[in-house]
């Protein structure tokens, strides 16, 4: 699996099909915040802002790798485990992403409450933060996962229904990207930090599920 | 049998009410076996193939057996970001092989292959029969027990064809299983266990035996002490013109598999002659003079 998740991540990292929706992120980050406001506040879009990102690096992923050296691949170690270090990689690829903005959010705002007159500790802040965006990853790991091959094969298809998924992920009431994002924003009204654990769990349930169906599947539809 | 792989009435279609690609398949590959699927276009061969290398499940019906599998598509694509050398390398490690040992396969695979010169040009930049040597290599780095060749040799020069004959000899040699599929009837004409034709969705067992395949051949002749049979590689055919002279007839492709044999014998046989020949028998009037 070592050998499997270092090609794949060659690939991704070589294709430098990872830069538009990086530099998408920076350009997200950079118009929605701003030195000196409130920590928790930024935390939450910084957040938002990375599921539909890891979303799209799960279809980068998976349509990165030409089916035919897929195949190679797949004879190898079979195709449900091949898939998996795809979702794996572009996973890890938007968690590291996450964590990057995360630090440099906490570090740029100011560690007050919404209002400037609460202290936040910027630790907590942080930490509440990186959750937040795993949690972000995960489901849009999820959503990415489940709009594209093997489930969904025609592009004309499968991008509306990636863009639709990410934007009701993050709006609708009980997605834990919602609850996670939510809970900082409100937390910063006050001041207080919570630890956003419960979305993240959620996520994370969300996320294998949508994995095992994936994976399931890739040795039944066609390439 | 772990490394035997068996389909038992296996059928498969890619959409719920769609067509069936293939139904009723039965077919068991053994270890060391060398298989030819024969077939018009568009009748599943690769489909076919592809439940071989188990990269697609059957609709119905089962596949059991997990023998190792190396897998060769139709067409490679080139729109890989590696160098050849380091796309072979991940490939080694991800078939099991170590880092160092992928490295050096890969070099020695694209070396026989005639690609050592462009072991390190962007895959980007290859021709489409040179990206087609990177794909046989790959899947031959690893020394599978299962080889699944799919029109593997379209697009390879000359020499590369020979070479990739040769190397499906020596797998089936080594004990691998070899299944292929290629348009030239004369590929490793001869040499196949058993032929299947894809017709209709079905398979069927070619029967009529091709009895005299259609060279080229090596003619071996070597010495041993008397009373001492060479060893009797798949193909060989033997004479004794003198007691304790042998001439072996052997298809080209799998000549050095016989040398090898020969030599690393214990003890080993004395070669005294190889000699191309392009049809297996030897006519008697010519005899004499060598």
């Amino acid at each position: 699996m070592t050998a499997l998740l270092r090609y794949q991540a060659a690939l991704l990292a070589r294709s430098q099909r990872w830069l538009p929706p990086f530099i998408l992120y920076a350009a997200f980050l950079g118009v929605g915040v701003q030195g000196g406001q409130p920590v928790l506040d930024s935390l939450g879009y910084a957040a938002a802002a990375l599921l539909p990102v890891a979303a799209w690096l799960v279809r980068i992923c998976v349509t990165g790798e030409p089916p035919a050296a897929g195949h190679c691949v797949a004879a190898a170690v079979g195709p449900g485990r091949a898939h998996l270090a795809r979702l794996l990689v572009a996973w890890g690829a938007s968690a590291a992403l996450g964590a990057v903005a995360t630090v440099v959010v906490t570090w740029i705002s100011d560690p007050a409450s919404s209002d400037h007159q609460t202290r936040v500790p910027p630790l907590q802040a942080a930490v509440a933060g990186l959750l937040a965006a795993l949690a972000c990853a995960l489901l849009g790991t999820a959503v990415g996962a489940l709009t594209t091959w093997p489930l969904l094969r025609s592009t004309g298809r499968a991008v509306p229904a990636l863009l639709l998924a990410a934007l009701l992920a993050l709006v609708v009431s009980g997605s834990p990207a919602q609850a996670a994002v939510s809970g900082l924003v409100t937390g910063s009204r006050s001041g207080t930090v919570d630890f956003p654990l419960l979305p993240l769990a959620g996520a994370a349930l969300l996320a294998a599920a949508a994995t095992a169906t994936a994976c399931a599947l890739t040795s039944r539809r066609s390439p | 049998m772990q490394r035997a792989l068996r389909l038992d009435d296996v059928g498969r279609r890619y959409t719920i009410r769609g067509p069936w690609v293939l139904r009723g398949i039965d077919l068991t590959i053994n270890a060391g076996e060398l298989i030819r699927v024969e077939g018009t276009n568009g009748t599943g061969k690769s489909t076919l193939l592809r439940l071989l290398a188990r990269t697609e499940a059957p609709t119905e019906g089962r596949v059991s057996g997990r023998p190792r599998t190396a897998y060769v598509p139709e067409r490679f694509p080139s729109a890989l970001p590696f160098t050849p050398v380091g796309y072979l390398t991940h490939l080694g490690t991800v078939h099991g092989l170590t880092r160092a040992a992928a490295a050096r396969a890969a070099d020695d695979w694209l070396t026989r292959f005639g690609a050592a010169p462009y072991a390190r040009t962007p895959m980007t930049q290859l021709s489409k029969g040179s990206s087609q040597k990177v794909a046989v290599a790959q899947a031959l780095l690893a020394e599978p027990e299962l080889l699944v060749l799919d029109e593997a040799w379209t697009g390879l020069d000359t020499e590369a064809r020979g070479e990739l004959e040769r190397a499906v000899a020596e797998r089936t040699a080594a004990g691998g299983a070899v299944v292929f599929v290629d348009h030239d009837p004369s590929r490793l004409a001869g040499v196949p266990d058993a032929t299947y034709r894809v017709h209709d969705g079905t398979l069927n067992r070619r029967t009529e035996q091709v009895t005299s395949p259609v060279g080229p051949y090596v003619v071996v002749e070597v010495q041993g002490p008397p009373d001492r049979r060479p060893p009797t590689a798949p193909h060989t055919r033997a004479e004794e013109p003198t007691p304790g002279t042998y001439r072996l007839t052997v298809p080209a492709s799998h000549s050095d598999v016989l040398l090898r044999d020969l030599l690393t014998a214990r003890p080993p046989w004395h070669v005294l002659s190889v000699i191309r020949a392009d049809t297996p028998h030897i006519p008697h009037d010519q005899e004499d003079h060598r």
